[in-house]
């Protein structure tokens, strides 16, 4: 009676009991039979190990994707937590929380949902002007980004060409706070984000210039506030854990 | 605004940021050993290069939120597999539906035959895989991913038995093709 190929299967695993391991064990010694079926499983498996492979493309751009995703979680996961004390707000917050991720999950079968972006690939850039160049320029608010560097942005975020249309080319330090032009200050921001979405950080945009422009916030601290964390920056100026 | 002083400054990357998590990073170490795996196990549901890379995120943020809230850490190369399993079979199940409504064409990955030049035997055997049944496919190749065969047997649902019986159909035309 010869073993099953069950059974072999779990002895190459080193699964069997330790019993019936010694049974199958002395069984191969003495069975041609056994041990050639053995070793056509390995084989066959090792054929298919080495036929050909398509080559695939490089890990950098759905690492980045990732890690903003990832950080994007981990910002409505912040939400939940802060609110979780306020009794009036909780089953509001609850549900919209579930709706958020709800809708993540729907889009995120299509589209990347990007709320922050991702600090290596965008760790925000500004030209070196004063606050009197800054504040005395036409504000230079819903300035368009240049195609070809639109197209960089989305490269570098990995995001495919079919997707783009879901994303606007935001810049993180608004050229109205001395933003720049540039790769660094660049990055998708999903519309597919109803919370923390644009429109918001454009309201935190026009808030830190008016008082960079009164004189009560250092240019360079309202630059550096809104390329650390703007959502963090949007909750400690406006005083608040939503958007308003 | 920027003049001829539009000298660039790039921020330094901001604390927080610049230091993720212990799980980011796990999760981030994970996804540079298996991405590539998980792929090309994916490819073989005939998606797309980009829905496979999709599911493939799918997949490592619901590691993130497996490991978040503290679930097992065991065998998590078994756990990324099933899980994107179930999401290529789902997707799958959706691009089909499109395709009967008329509404997309499947974007098939190029045939392998056509992109590397390979020996005649390797040939015989691609055609001997595409005709295997899809089961016994993916046993093949999660077993040559290296993962066990009570692992496979849990990561497309089946018996033990069952995953015997389809490697059994498999090794048998191999062998065929081996032989000739």
């Amino acid at each position: 009676m010869h073993i099953s190929d069950q059974e072999l299967m779990l002895a190459l695993d080193g699964e069997l009991p330790a019993q019936d391991a010694a049974r199958v064990n002395a069984h191969l010694a003495e069975c041609w039979t056994c041990r050639a079926r053995r070793q056509e499983m390995e084989n066959a498996i090792a054929d298919f190990v080495r036929m050909p492979k398509p080559p695939l493309p490089p890990a950098d751009g759905p690492r980045a994707l990732l890690k903003a995703q990832i950080a994007q979680l981990n910002v409505h996961r912040d939400i939940a937590w802060q609110n979780r004390w306020v009794a009036a707000g909780i089953g509001a917050l609850l549900i919209s929380a579930g709706l958020m991720i709800g809708q993540f999950w729907r889009q995120s079968s299509r589209v990347m949902v990007v709320t922050v972006p991702d600090p290596k690939l965008t760790p925000g850039a500004t030209v070196l002007l004063s606050p009197r160049e800054v504040c005395s320029a036409s504000s230079a608010k819903n300035k368009t980004v240049p195609v070809a560097l639109r197209k960089k942005v989305f490269e570098a975020y990995g995001i495919s060409r079919a997707e783009p249309h879901a994303y606007e080319v935001d810049y993180l330090i608004t050229p109205a706070l001395g933003g720049a032009d540039d790769i660094h200050n660049l990055w998708p921001q999903s519309y597919a984000d109803t919370v923390w979405n644009a429109q918001v950080k454009d309201d935190l945009e026009d808030h830190l210039r008016a008082l960079v422009c009164a004189g009560k916030l250092d240019l360079g601290t309202a630059q550096r506030e809104i390329a650390g964390n703007w959502i963090g920056a949007y909750k400690k100026y406006f005083h608040t854990d939503r958007p308003r | 605004m920027a003049d001829a002083r539009a000298e660039l400054r790039v921020f330094p990357v901001a604390e927080d940021l610049a230091h993720p998590s212990a799980l980011e990073r796990e999760v981030v170490e994970q996804f540079d050993q298996m991405r590539e795996r998980l792929l090309r196990y994916l490819l073989g549901f005939g998606l797309s290069m980009q829905d496979c890379e999709e599911i493939v995120q799918e997949t490592f943020l619901a590691l993130f939120r497996h490991l978040q809230r503290g679930r097992s850490r065991r065998n998590l190369r078994g756990w990324l597999f099933r899980v994107a399993h179930n999401l290529g079979l789902r997707k799958r199940q959706r691009t089909r539906l499109m395709e009967e409504i008329g509404d997309s064409v499947i974007d098939p990955t190029p045939n392998p035959e056509d992109q590397f030049s390979i020996s005649q035997t390797q040939k015989r055997l691609l055609a001997v895989l595409d005709a295997l049944p899809e089961q016994d496919r993916r046993c093949l190749s999660l077993r040559a991913e290296g993962l066990r065969y009570r692992e496979i047997a849990e990561i497309l649902d089946m018996s033990l038995g069952g995953v015997a019986l389809a490697l059994g159909r498999s090794l048998a035309r191999i062998a065929r093709v081996a032989e000739q």
